[in-house]
């Protein structure tokens, strides 16, 4: 009994092994004194470290203690290295008997480190809110992302059909007859992938009077097609652009000069012609 | 522009949500900290480091005898302790800040030995735990009962003889052993223990003289 006493006070300190330690709680269920003592004396060893002057922390120690602790693998914490040494040091003999448990939880903590230091990094840096947040944007960009890719698709596929198929099919020298006898004109049939075009360019018009135009039409087989009409400009050139529906045919281009815009069969007199 | 003002939306929202939590942890206790520190929680613990960190750097700073590195390493190592630990604290088991200095003489030892001998060492948070029951009375200011604690602490020390304030600074302070103050003193063993059960009563008559704090047993 009187030996297990002895032990109060390094149990106290903490200079006990794990056994001993152990072994001294038993002592104290059924020792009525140390039971009383061991409290008060455990309080008055802790209040040694009130015996210290304040000092002022500097402000750079916590973001330098941060760094550490964030930066730092975690693992590297666990300062265990094996107690090879059997000295007699204060905390070697406190702690040498938990080295077996510590070796166990160093194990568990290295299998578990990666994971739980991205899970860890992924936490701190996302709330629940903002990870939905953020998924919903990381969702918008992507959909952006896809539609921006089709409509980059479509305009390569616009700009080839614009470029490589544009091809002059015919051509039509126009003669000046009656009125306009001096005048004359191309025109030419294009074909811009599936639509055709007609293009007529004149010069040497007479010029018009009020609502007098020239109008152009299209002959196949005795029948006429209006394909649009044009003023001259005061020297007597003018241009004029239609698209055709497709499979119109013709044979031959007749301009007459209308009295009117807009008929849809010729009343004035024929001026130019292809034949 | 609707994409970046939602973009922008967003950040304040992600910002002001962050700002939340860390004004949300100022008005936890140091047990909920803890908890949410084995959660995690960074907010958590660098409140915790701005409760305890003057604590926390005095006393490492008196431990390495004013060795600035070695302060700032030991209030890294404490606070990486904390932040790796898998313990939940229980107030029943005691004052916080009891708590946090057990760990912190821990590692200043540690790291004091280690350079004067290298030996292999182990620290655990077992033996950092005192199953003691908290008898401070939790009105008072920390500040002013660590501050009156200070002063109590000093006075008592008066009362200890030579061998007995070296023993306290050998074994306390600088950490060594029982058996190796045994040593150095050319004592035995026997002595040095005796030596030290007595320091402590007569350290605990005074303190007790002069606050009624520490409790005679039960």
């Amino acid at each position: 009994m009187e030996n297990k006493c002895e032990n109060l006070s390094l149990y106290i300190i903490g200079e006990l092994s794990v056994d001993e330690m152990a072994q001294f709680e038993q002592h104290l269920i059924t020792c009525k004194h140390c039971r009383k003592e061991v409290n008060s004396l455990k309080e008055t060893w802790q209040m040694l470290s009130y015996d210290v002057e304040e000092m002022d922390v500097p402000e750079s120690l916590k973001a330098e203690v941060m760094d550490f602790i964030f930066q730092e693998n975690s693992t590297e914490s666990v300062q265990a290295k094996g107690t090879e040494n059997k000295g007699s040091s204060l905390a070697q003999a406190k702690t040498a008997e938990n080295v077996a448990t510590l070796q166990v939880q160093e194990g568990e903590l290295k299998k578990r480190s990666y994971l739980d230091g991205l899970k860890a990094f992924l936490g701190r840096q996302f709330s629940p809110l903002s990870t939905g947040i953020t998924a919903v944007l990381l969702l918008g960009l992507i959909g952006l992302f896809w539609i921006n890719l089709h409509l980059k698709e479509n305009i390569v596929v616009l700009e080839n059909k614009a470029s490589s198929q544009t091809q002059i099919v015919r051509t039509f020298d126009l003669k000046g007859v009656n009125l306009a006898a001096s005048a004359s004109g191309s025109a030419y049939l294009l074909e811009e992938g599936r639509d055709t075009v007609l293009v007529i360019d004149l010069s040497k018009l007479p010029s018009t009077k009020d609502e007098e135009v020239y109008q152009v039409w299209l002959l196949k087989n005795g029948n006429r097609q209006s394909a649009g009409t044009l003023k001259p400009d005061p020297n007597g050139n003018g241009i004029i652009t239609s698209r055709l529906p497709k499979d119109l045919s013709f044979d031959d281009i007749g301009i007459t000069l209308e009295p009117t815009p807009n008929n849809t069969q010729p009343q004035g007199q024929k001026v130019l012609g292809t034949s | 522009m609707a994409v970046l003002f939602s973009v922008y939306y967003s950040l304040y929202l992600i910002k002001l949500f962050h700002k939340g939590e860390n004004s949300a942890v100022k008005s936890k206790t140091d047990e909920e900290l803890i908890a949410l520190i084995n959660q995690k929680h960074r907010p958590a613990l660098e409140e915790l480091y701005d409760r305890y960190v003057k604590l926390v750097y005095s006393f490492s700073f008196k431990l390495t005898k004013g060795d600035r590195e070695k302060t700032k390493e030991i209030v890294q190592q404490v606070f990486l302790r904390l932040w790796t630990t898998t313990r939940i604290y229980n107030p029943l088991q005691g004052k916080f800040a009891n708590w946090i200095l057990t760990i912190t003489r821990n590692i200043a030892i540690d790291i004091i030995r280690k350079e004067q001998k290298q030996p292999g060492m182990v620290q655990l948070e077992l033996n950092e735990w005192w199953q003691m029951e908290d008898q401070e009375t939790e009105d008072v200011p920390q500040q002013v009962s660590r501050n009156l604690l200070k002063q109590q602490i000093q006075e008592a020390k008066q009362h200890l003889s030579e061998p007995q304030q070296r023993l306290i600074n050998l074994l306390y302070w600088e950490g060594y052993s029982l058996s190796e103050i045994a040593k150095m003193e050319q004592k035995p063993l026997g002595t040095i223990k005796s030596r030290l059960h007595q320091t402590l009563k007569i350290l605990r008559n005074y303190f007790s003289k002069e606050i009624g704090g520490v409790p005679h047993g039960k």
